[in-house]
């Protein structure tokens, strides 16, 4: 018996330290390009430019990042990023709020209120995710002509916002689906109106749902270069279309340094949102987002 | 307290002073120049501008050779929102012209005698018709060999005078450790040097013909096949890593003698200046080695849009102004590592290599032999010459014959036509 | 009164029209329309700029007689089916890994995650020199003394598709990850508990009882791993730039370049209508099935 039960340890050993190996062969190969771009960051030009990519730096500099981020020079604008970081926060913001409030009014009516021809909608609706975006920028951007909005930052919203909303119907459809319909019934019952069950019934159980909504349109929103790139110049740019231009140089000297420096500062939002929020998002695709 | 108001009006009169430019009208400029040689060069043309009272209000977007400008551009005048001046390259100024978007600058043309000053091979970049619609600041030459004097000395090499010495030096090279010729897959890099072989194996008149005219017969010809056969062989002289490698980044490689040789445009000069290396002394520069020597040119040039601001159309008379002042061309071109677009300016404050390229202008001039560069759109339009480096790259990373490549590019030409 | 009140009552009813209206105006608009005006371009002579005339499918035959257009489908399908296949696969198999009751879950799944996070604008400049031969992984195992160690995969044409897979997994393998971890937790343990007491192995009940369950799970993960495959962009621009030749083209940087760099707008707006067909080959049959489902279970 003790013989029995020392194998039985044994092998449970085994296959804890093989997860575990596993899991930590695989969170080295997800660190790899991270530890890549870190140590470039801290490397002066020369000792990069002499062939140090991916060993430890010889000298240890934090120049790049402070260049980066106040000094690197977009054309003869030598401002770094930080302007172009506070464009994009004031695109990201009431995109995702817009995006994900209209697709929880969505998902709403097309589970809770359907009509005639709703499901056609979300179908029109969910196919708009699939588009590929490089077709619709010319006719977008006569849109935003007409409207006035060509070159600002509110035009990127209204652009980030339409489609958004394909995704984020298509959350919170799936997880309002899962709402039992008897709910709402009897709130309908009491004589709560359309809103009202909306805001007291349905949005306090869609938390989890608008943590994910939010992750995947923060992150969509603010790593999103075509529209910038389309739809904003010079200064109302957005911090990956500044990025951009420090990454590709035309003619001249590459400062990869800075250009490593440059892209963690651009991606520092969205990594904080991953790591803080990531449990939430897991949580919240537990929550229904996937049982589609 | 009325200190303090008096003091703090004080300092932002100070500071309106200092920067002109928050008072006066702005001109946006759309351009793809976003390195630090570059900035420094435009700002030279900022500070004219500024002189004249007038501010530069800059859309730098950089990448994909210029594509990523263009795109936004596209976007700027469907929305019907066009900056107020752009840089280009290629046929891109008189494309727009053609759609009716660009100014003329005729009147400031015919004032100042704009026209003669630029180099007659120049002109149906910067002419639409009879209208000037674009002024040249610079000119690069897109043909030469950088290489490093150490290494020639090494392996006991001269100068060569042909590509088939160029080749054969390369085993000499290579028995020395060095990497004959460096360079980086990107297509335009390899276009480069197909362009180069074409003009200096066929000669200035079937490069036009090729690659210009597009002439089926030229493309399919004995030529053609030579052409390839010997890019076949400078593929020979190249290392494996040279997937992703920037232009810069082989230029590194001859400045530190890992490799002998490059062949590209001379803002790969800039990059031996910057480390204090002499020319003559430390590394060389010549023409792509061929009995039929050509300047193959690469201009940038600014051009204005039709606006409604009067206060901008102003702004883009002084710019035009601006970048046509010799001194101005003077001290961009000093900084940018080319030679000035206008052909009466001296150049005797320059370094030797752009005093090579100046005098070797004038020669190419005379002898007709002044070509537009391929490889930057300075031949056939885009969808034509993109063929060229489509066609070019694919024969150099893969196995493939002369034959088919010429077949592939017969028949690219005439699916884009 | 009872007039007005059915008034009210009307407006009660049309309501949820009405909350819906502005999202399917913007989604005809900047989706249908849009649609409907590439397809208008596809038929023209549009080059640099669009041009409103009729040439008939002359930019289809175009399309389809310009070998990089090939090699940009054919990519696609390989890149979308190997990387769909692997991401799956890791994602699934990590989720499992991290649901065994692993300390410092929450850490390492931050790492398997954070790539999502990153713009391919530079890491694919980290790539670049990671996959390089004379930079990267072959450089570092030739140094660590096995010479003959090759991995020089990005440098050749019938290989470098590979290495964008590679680095696209990296991207999106957490998020799958993410998806199937939730389903897992979704699982009721006294599943496991009860085919553990009448003696199936581990990997056996995962096989046979608890992927199988995972079924909605693979469903979500299978349309979002496919729209960001069809969109795939950034990451070759970053990483090859279609190279080396055209070897890596995909279908959306082939049209960038015909529109944005080559001016051949016309062809560009052919091979945008392509690419929408081959969607809504895959995406309608997905909806139809979704939506029927929906229809049954209410």
């Amino acid at each position: 018996m003790a013989i029995e039960y020392g194998s039985a340890a044994r092998s449970r050993m085994i296959g804890r330290t093989m997860i575990y190996s596993g899991l930590i062969g695989l969170a080295a190969f997800y660190l790899m390009p991270l530890w890549v771009m870190v140590v470039t960051s801290l490397k002066p030009l020369d000792e990069i430019y002499g062939g140090s990519f991916i060993g430890l730096p010889k000298v240890l500099t934090f120049e790049a990042w402070a260049k980066a981020w106040s000094q690197a020079c977009i054309g003869t604008a030598c401002t770094g990023l930080k302007p172009y970081f506070i464009n994009s926060l004031m695109m990201v913001v009431p995109a995702v709020l817009l995006s994900t409030g209209i697709g929880a009014l969505n998902g709403y009516v097309l589970t809770k209120w359907r009509f005639k021809g709703s499901n056609l909608i979300f179908g029109l609706l969910l196919f708009g995710c699939f588009l590929p975006f490089q077709a619709v920028i010319l006719p977008m951007a006569q849109v935003l002509g007409r409207l006035g909005l060509s070159g600002t930052i509110p035009g990127l919203v209204l652009v980030h916002t339409v489609y958004g909303i394909c995704f984020t119907t298509l959350f919170f459809r799936n997880y309002f689906v899962t709402i039992p319909d008897e709910l709402t019934k009897a709130a309908q019952i009491d004589g709560a109106g359309f809103f009202r069950i909306f805001f007291s019934i349905m949005l306090p159980a869609a938390l989890p749902i608008m943590v994910v909504s939010c992750i995947w349109q923060f992150t969509q929103i603010w790593n999103d270069f075509l529209f910038g790139v389309s739809f904003t110049a010079g200064e109302s740019s957005p911090v990956t279309v500044a990025l951009n231009n420090v990454v590709n140089v035309t003619m001249g000297r590459k400062q990869y340094n800075v250009d490593m420096a440059a892209a963690m500062i651009a991606a520092l939002p969205t990594l904080f949102v991953y790591v803080v929020a990531g449990r939430y998002f897991v949580r919240g695709l537990t929550a229904g987002a996937v049982k589609g | 307290m009325r200190k303090l108001s008096s003091a703090l009006i004080a300092s932002t009169l100070a500071l309106a002073a200092a920067l002109p430019v928050h008072a006066e009208t702005k001109i946006e400029v759309l351009h793809h120049w976003v390195s630090e040689s570059e900035v420094a060069a435009l700002n030279t043309i900022r500070e004219a501008l500024a002189t004249k009272g007038y501010g530069w209000q800059d859309s730098a977007v950089g990448g994909m050779s210029g594509g990523n400008m263009q795109q936004a551009l596209r976007s700027r005048l469907a929305a019907g929102n066009p900056p107020g001046a752009m840089q280009f390259i290629g046929w891109e100024g008189i494309d727009w012209s053609k759609e009716g978007v660009m100014r003329d600058l005729n009147d400031l043309d015919k004032a100042n005698g704009w026209q003669a000053t630029i180099a007659p091979q120049v002109l149906p970049f910067v002419k639409n018709g009879d209208d000037l619609i674009a002024v040249p600041i610079n000119m690069h030459r897109q043909n030469w060999v950088w290489a490093n004097k150490a290494a020639f000395d090494k392996a006991g090499i001269e100068q060569p005078k042909t590509w088939a010495d160029l080749i054969a030096d390369g085993d000499k090279l290579r028995a020395a450790g060095i990497i004959p010729l460096a360079i980086g897959d990107e297509p335009w890099q390899i276009q480069v040097v197909f362009d180069a072989l074409v003009s200096d194996i066929g000669g200035p008149d079937f490069y036009r013909k090729a690659l210009v005219d597009l002439d089926p017969e030229a493309l399919n010809s004995d030529t053609m096949k030579q052409v390839f056969d010997t890019l076949r062989q400078v593929r020979g002289l190249v290392d494996d890593g040279f997937n992703g490698r920037d232009w810069a980044v082989a230029t590194g490689m001859v400045i530190d003698g890992q490799a002998a040789m490059q062949v590209m445009g001379d803002w790969a000069k800039g990059e031996f200046l910057a480390k204090g290396l002499k020319p003559g002394s430390d590394f060389l520069c010549f023409a792509t080695p061929s009995e039929t020597p050509s300047f193959q040119f690469v201009i940038d040039s600014f051009g204005v849009f039709k606006v409604s601001d009067p206060e901008v159309s102003k702004a883009q008379v002084a710019l035009a102004e601006v970048v046509m002042d010799p001194k101005v061309q003077h001290d961009f071109n000093l900084i940018k590592g080319s030679i000035p677009a206008r052909t009466d300016l001296g150049v005797d404050d320059f370094d030797d290599c752009a005093k090579k390229g100046f005098e070797e202008r004038a020669t190419a001039i005379e002898n007709n032999a002044m070509l537009g560069g391929a490889t930057h759109g300075f031949a056939a339009q885009p969808q034509f010459s993109a063929v060229f480096s489509d066609v070019a790259a694919q024969f150099f990373v893969n196995e493939m014959s002369s034959e088919d490549a010429m077949q592939l590019l017969v028949d690219g030409i005439d699916n884009a036509r | 009164m009872a007039r007005k009140k059915s008034i009210a009552d009307r407006f009660a009813d049309w309501l949820p029209r009405l909350v819906l209206a502005p999202s399917l105006l913007a989604v005809i608009v900047g989706v249908y329309l849009f649609i409907a005006w590439t397809g208008w371009i596809s038929v023209s002579s549009s080059k640099m700029v669009p041009q409103y005339d009729f040439v008939g499918l002359e930019q289809y035959y175009r399309l389809w007689a310009t070998p990089r257009w090939h090699t940009a489908v054919a990519n696609l399908f390989i890149f979308s089916a190997l990387f769909l296949a692997v991401t799956i696969a890791v994602g699934l198999i990590m989720a499992i890994l991290l649901d065994q009751n692993i300390r410092a879950e929450g850490a390492l799944r931050a790492v398997y995650l954070y790539p999502m996070a990153l713009s391919f604008i530079v890491t694919g400049t980290a790539w670049k020199w990671i996959l390089n031969p004379n930079l990267g992984i072959q450089k570092v195992v030739n140094g660590l003394g096995w010479e003959s160690f090759v991995f020089n995969w990005i440098t050749q044409p019938d290989f470098a598709i590979y290495t964008i897979v590679i680095a696209a997994v990296w991207q999106s393998s957490g998020f799958a990850m993410a998806i199937f971890l939730a389903g897992l937790r979704g699982i009721d343990n006294s599943v496991i508990k009860a085919a553990q007491i009448e003696g199936a192995s581990l990997p056996r009940i995962y096989a046979s009882i608890i992927v199988p369950m995972l079924r909605p799970a693979f469903l979500s993960v299978i349309v979002l791993l496919s729209y960001i495959s069809i969109k795939n962009f950034d990451l070759v621009l970053a990483m090859t730039n279609g190279g080396p030749g055209s070897a890596t083209e995909v279908p959306s940087t082939f049209m960038f370049s015909s529109v944005f760099r080559r001016n051949q707008m016309g062809v560009g707006a052919a091979s945008a209508i392509m690419m929408l067909m081959t969607v809504a080959a895959i995406i309608i049959p997905y909806l139809y099935s979704e939506l029927k489902e929906g229809r049954d279970g209410h």
